[in-house]
């Protein structure tokens, strides 16, 4: 009998020395959802606290829009988790879009922007829904030319870029602010740390199903829980097809059809509805399309299976999603220039 | 003082064995589960059955669907390492059988367990056994190299992937290495003296590849089983179409239907009257169906070998299969029955026939007691040999 327990702890304890070097920790794997480092900058769009504060006033100024009706913090409000409780967004003269509004929250830290990924930084995002004609149906000349006769923002402009405005520096200024929208230590992140109480013992058992049962972390991975790629859960596949083709108006490329880029989790409480359509209005509605496999369509992500998840692993997921949201910096309307 | 060092070394072994067994759930996982930081019910419904996911994940050659340019080699990865023991008490006593009895506590056995890519399209999964020697509770092991295969999956197209090596071939559906019983399935364990199991793993090499539609295939060349010590060539065939409706892989959602065909030749045993090499063939249909968290796996075969393997004056044919049941409430709990049945000639081995019942409850995801009876029945030329074995044991992977 002493054999064989001097043999099996002989063997764990040496296996385990082999191991534990590998890093078992929930940050431990390449795609794991560890602590978050800090936001990368672009060499050529440095943050100044000028540039941050003039970025926060074009993020609010509806004047960027066509009728001065619509500003980023419209479809991407504070107060709604820096997203919009609507299924889709409304830009100008009621004009109603096919996606949701993604939160900002974390944007700093995604390889890509927008549900398909067709800008590959927030620089160049920033200014896409000024030109576009559902959102804000500006062009970008007719904004660079309203905020150069505006000798607030001309003289801002002037001293951060050191030139008038143009659509490069809006970018760059309103990317700038947008970097500072970091959802702060989650309950989550405190568990990470070391706080074993941070998280109730229920988003605990959720963080196992997130991990394992659920499958979340194969996409939801890293820092902000978005492996940046992009996924066919068969949103919007209806007889036959999709009504929203997704990342294949970008690349053309079949595997792309009706995928979207994996959003992040950071607050996601706060940011209902979800889903690119905004089809599906809360968490727990989210959990059971995932857990039913999405939906069956000849694109559908390898990745997606039905879940079989019971009552109780749906609730422990819940929790542990709740378990991400941190503060968020407290961002009031600023006053804009004249 | 050799007690006092005994006591010594047993202590220092026992500190890190006790972390891991309070380490939380997120923590002591094996090799790939460890690569990626997911948990073992991510690939595993409950270890080591696979569940979907864990069975496309294999099907892509150790990769994540849709993932493969973000993987990482082992180079690159934490340490491909893992261990898989269990140890336990054991009942096994036979009726009308020379076969000793056994009541006792005992280590069952020792995994060491390597996987992962040795670079982007091709993936690697290596199972030595060592040798143990047989002493007072502990069970002897042969050293072997259970498994060493490369498995080449970026080569185009989903429906050709190479696998090269020691494997499990894909003609025992369900995988008898990913089991979860102790039991064996007693028709992949029919065979002349000499002759190579369906449970056994094999040398050779395996195509195989999938679609979207659901439909897979393996086609496979092996080594020809056949006494030690004779010339041996590699003239063993096999062929294996499935095809899943619904989503999933068959494994714990949708359902799965297969076809399996095998053809070949081995050398009679030793003890037999010299013989060239002799055919014998295997065909079988089997089927994996799901119902929530209830899964039934059903097995049909039918043999037929050539006389001269059995020292027979006629031809072998046998038919058999079994019908396995798995509940699988939880990750953390899992009950199976399977009855199991071989009927061949009596002259031969006679009809075989086991029930086996028995659960799985599983305290972390990579640790699992388990209980388990069979009852097994072999009416042959010398009577009716009965065997009942009853098992308790913690089987372990990390």
């Amino acid at each position: 009998m002493k054999k064989i327990v001097f043999y099996c702890l002989a063997s764990a304890g040496s296996l385990l020395l082999l191991t534990r070097g590998g890093g078992l920790s929930a940050g431990g794997g390449f795609l794991s959802n560890g602590i978050r480092p800090a936001v990368s900058v672009p060499a050529d769009n440095p943050q100044t606290d000028a540039k941050i504060r003039l970025g926060k006033q074009l993020y609010f100024d509806k004047r960027l829009s066509a009728d001065n009706t619509i500003s980023c913090a419209t479809c991407h409000a504070p107060g709604t988790g820096w997203a919009n409780h609507g299924a889709t967004d409304t830009g100008i003269k009621g004009q109603v879009g096919g996606r949701n509004s993604g939160s900002i929250i974390d944007s700093a830290y995604m390889k890509s922007q927008f549900w398909d990924g067709r800008a590959a930084t927030l620089e160049a995002q920033a200014v896409g829904p000024i030109a576009n004609p559902i959102e804000m149906g500006e062009t970008l000349e007719n904004v660079v030319l309203k905020l150069n006769a505006i000798p607030g923002y001309k003289a801002q402009f002037r001293d951060v870029f050191g030139t008038d405005a143009s659509a490069d520096a809006i970018g760059k200024a309103i990317a700038a602010f947008e970097r500072t929208i970091i959802s702060g230590p989650s309950p989550y992140d405190r568990y990470l740390r070391g706080e074993t109480g941070a998280m109730p013992a229920s988003a605990v058992r959720g963080l196992a199903v997130f991990n394992g049962k659920g499958h979340c972390s194969a996409c939801h991975s890293g820092p902000s829980f978005s492996d940046g790629g992009f996924h066919n859960l068969g949103v919007g596949f209806e007889k036959g097809g999709f009504k929203d083709e997704g990342r294949y108006k970008m690349t053309a490329a079949a595997k792309d059809l009706g995928a979207f880029k994996t959003p992040g989790l950071r607050n996601t409480a706060q940011t209902y509805p979800y889903l690119h359509d905004g089809s599906e209005k809360t968490l727990e509605a989210v959990i059971d399309f995932y857990d039913r496999g999405g939906v069956p369509n000849g694109n559908l992500d390898r990745l997606m299976v039905p879940l079989h998840l019971t009552v109780k692993e749906k609730a422990d997921l819940l929790s542990f999603l709740n378990s991400l949201t941190g503060p968020v910096p407290e961002i009031k309307e600023p006053e804009l220039p004249n | 003082m050799r007690r006092i060092f005994h006591s010594l070394v047993l202590a220092a072994a026992a500190c890190p064995a006790l972390l891991i067994i309070s380490a939380p759930p997120a923590g002591a996982i094996p090799v790939f589960a460890r690569k990626y930081g997911f948990n073992c019910t991510m690939c595993h419904s409950n270890f080591p059955r696979l569940n979907d996911f864990g069975a496309r994940y294999r099907k892509n050659g150790y990769r994540l669907p849709g993932r493969e340019n973000e993987e990482k080699t082992v180079l690159e990865s934490p340490t491909p390492l893992a261990l898989r023991t269990s140890a336990g008490y054991n009942y096994d006593k036979f009726h009308n059988s020379a076969d000793p009895a056994v009541r006792q506590f005992q280590l069952n056995g020792l995994d060491l367990v390597s996987g992962g890519l040795v670079n982007s399209d091709a993936g690697y999964i290596f199972v030595y056994t060592p040798m143990i020697t047989g002493s007072r509770g502990v069970a002897a092991q042969d050293g072997v190299l259970e498994m060493a295969n490369i498995v080449f999956s970026g080569l185009g197209s989903t429906w050709l992937n190479v696998r090269a090596g020691r494997f499990e071939p894909a003609y025992a559906a369900p995988s008898v290495k990913r089991q979860l019983m102790v039991s064996p399935f007693e028709i992949y364990d029919f065979t002349f003296a000499g002759g190579a199991p369906f449970s056994e793993t094999r040398e050779g090499v395996e195509l195989s590849g999938y679609g979207r539609s659901g439909m897979s295939y393996a086609a496979g060349w092996l080594n020809s089983a056949g006494p030690a010590g004779a010339t041996q060539t590699s003239s063993d065939f096999y062929a294996r179409v499935e095809k899943v409706f619904g989503e999933g892989e068959g494994q714990t959602a949708g359902q799965r239907i297969g076809l399996t065909g095998y053809s070949g030749r081995a050398r009679p045993d030793i003890t037999l009257p010299p013989s060239g090499r002799r055919d014998f063939r295997r065909a079988g249909v089997d089927a994996s169906l799901n119902y929530r968290s209830f899964n039934l796996s059903l097995q049909y075969m039918n043999g037929k070998d050539d006389k001269v393997l059995w020292g027979r004056t006629a031809d072998l044919n046998f038919t058999g299969g079994f019908a396995e049941l798995n509940w699988l409430p939880s990750t953390s709990l899992v009950y199976f029955a399977r009855f199991d049945t071989v009927n061949a000639a009596r002259s031969v081995s006679g009809d075989i026939s086991r029930l086996t019942l028995g659960g799985r409850y599983y305290p972390a995801d990579n640790m699992a007691l388990h209980p388990e009876y069979s009852a097994r029945k072999q009416k042959g030329p010398a009577g009716e040999v009965t065997e009942n074995f009853f098992t308790v044991r913690m089987d372990y992977a990390f």
